[in-house]
């Protein structure tokens, strides 16, 4: 079971990043791509034990960040985190589905400026692109959007996905 | 008493994640000069991931063209309008063209010019983006088996799109001029005056002038001053017509001349910088290379490396 699960978490992975990379080549709405590789760590971290979840995140980013210019392990720090989050969050946006939208919206976003900051710090120049908040914005929102389809579908590929992990949880 | 409590595994787990980033990111940081760690790294998985590339862009681009076809129509009908007025425009331009041909021919034959020869280049199509929109890279389809090498530069129809940084066998990694690392010397061509460009991203390139006594007119022509790109190469177009104050120096903004964002196809250049140097050591011994006055600061065209400028009015269209 937990060998299938691993290629199937890894085939997910690897899927996504070529897809982030390719499908968004022309189709950019307002100049902007939905962030799926953030999209797809929030949805794997809702499903999987709380070690898998922040393993495979930055794996997730890893993967990134060999696709990028950037700093390698800066996108896996940020995906790590992202997984983190919603390990901690998790119980609490099964138990209130209407957050589960908002919630992709925040942490998206919230990923997106981490990863500007921190980039920023090591020398990058990415406050220097002019509509920087339209960066950040506007992924969040595509992937608030996405999630009504990404989340369940990760759900069902995920063998064994699903059970409830009471193992950490922030009481908000 | 007060007693930390014990951190729970997944945290645990979580900080040293945190520090291994940190690490990478050190190391990557450190050992950035020439080939190091990070970029070996990318250059070997690049290599494996590109036939994954590939075939998701197979598959994807036929359902990517019909959204693309569904998000674009509703502009279509005032593109048709703007074309045909542009066809009108054009076939008056083409009898002045045909009529200027005409006359540089004749010069030539008097002057005994020989038309310099044109460079090769390789045609690619655009493979893949960044992960995000902070990156400014597309990987092309052409690599190191096609010719191509690092520091070439990459146009489209419309002029300099970016240059390569990066090469595989079978592919090659292209910045666009809109990255904010990317500077490029740049020449108006209507007044030959040398400035240079910094990319932000979607927005407007910034423009500053080397002359703070230059005069800048919107939909001024800046081209490639040469050096690191061969000279006259179309680059921007000046958005806003600016002047500058005594004393300051003189910035404005300006638009790329190709479809950055939208590329598709592009071509590379067969060319680096020390064709240039060659070009520059045989134009010493005539005494016949344009040098402009130092600048200073080092830029993507280089300014300060003698560049190799064509005269106002000479453009290389690609």
């Amino acid at each position: 079971m937990k060998w299938r699960r691993a290629i199937v978490v890894v085939a997910i992975i690897v899927l996504t990043a070529a897809m982030q990379t390719t499908v968004f080549v022309r189709l950019r709405l307002f100049g902007a791509a939905p962030q799926l590789g953030v999209l797809v760590v929030i949805a794997m971290s809702r499903n999987l034990e709380p070690i898998e979840s922040l393993l495979y995140g930055f794996g997730t980013g890893l993967l990134l960040d060999l696709l990028a210019e950037t700093p390698l392990g800066l996108w896996a720090l940020v995906c790590a985190a992202v997984a983190y989050t919603t390990v901690r969050l998790r119980r609490r946006l099964e138990d209130e589905v209407t957050l589960l939208g908002p919630a992709v919206f925040v942490f998206t976003f919230g990923a997106l400026a981490l990863f500007a900051i921190l980039s920023t710090i090591f020398g990058q120049k990415t406050f220097s692109n002019a509509g920087w908040v339209g960066f950040m914005m506007l992924p969040a929102l595509y992937n608030s959007l996405l999630a009504v389809l990404v989340l369940p579908l990760i759900t069902r590929l995920i063998p064994g996905a699903g059970r409830r992990y009471d193992t950490v949880r922030w009481d908000l | 008493m007060w007693r930390p409590s014990p951190l729970d595994r997944t945290t645990s787990v979580f900080i040293s994640l945190v520090v291994v980033s940190m690490t990478l990111i050190t190391f990557d940081l450190r050992a950035s000069e020439g080939a190091g760690f990070g970029d070996t790294l990318r250059e070997g998985f690049q290599t494996v991931f590109e036939p994954v590339q590939r075939g998701v862009s197979a598959v994807t681009r036929p359902i990517v063209g019909f959204f693309e076809g569904i998000s674009d129509l509703s502009s279509l009908r005032d593109e048709n309008r703007d074309l045909r007025e542009q066809v009108a425009q054009l076939e008056q331009e083409l009898a002045e063209t045909e009529a200027l041909e005409r006359q540089v021919r004749e010069l030539e034959e008097i002057l005994g010019i020989e038309p310099p020869e044109g460079l090769e280049s390789v045609v690619g199509q655009v493979l893949a983006v960044g992960p995000s929109e902070f990156d400014h890279i597309r990987l092309i389809d052409k690599g190191r088996d096609d010719g191509i090498t690092v520091d070439m530069p990459v146009i489209d129809e419309g002029g300099l799109v970016g240059r390569v940084v990066a090469v595989t066998d079978t592919a090659a990694r292209v910045r666009l001029i809109t990255d904010p690392t990317m500077k490029i010397a740049v020449r108006v061509e209507r007044t030959g005056e040398i400035g240079y460009l910094v990319g932000r991203g979607n927005g407007p390139m910034a423009l500053e002038m080397i002359n703070t006594n230059a005069v800048l007119v919107e939909g001024d022509l800046l081209v490639t001053a040469g050096s690191r790109y061969p000279a006259g190469i179309s680059v921007a177009r000046v958005a806003e017509a600016a002047r500058a104050e005594l004393g300051f120096t003189l910035r404005t903004t300006a638009i790329p001349t190709s479809e950055v964002t939208r590329v598709d196809f592009v071509e590379v250049l067969i060319f680096t910088s020390d064709d240039v140097e060659i070009a520059e050591l045989e134009g010493d011994e005539d005494g016949s290379v344009d040098t402009p006055p130092d600048q200073g600061e080092p830029t993507e065209g280089g300014p300060e490396e003698n560049p190799v400028t064509t005269e106002p009015g000479t453009t290389l269209n690609p």
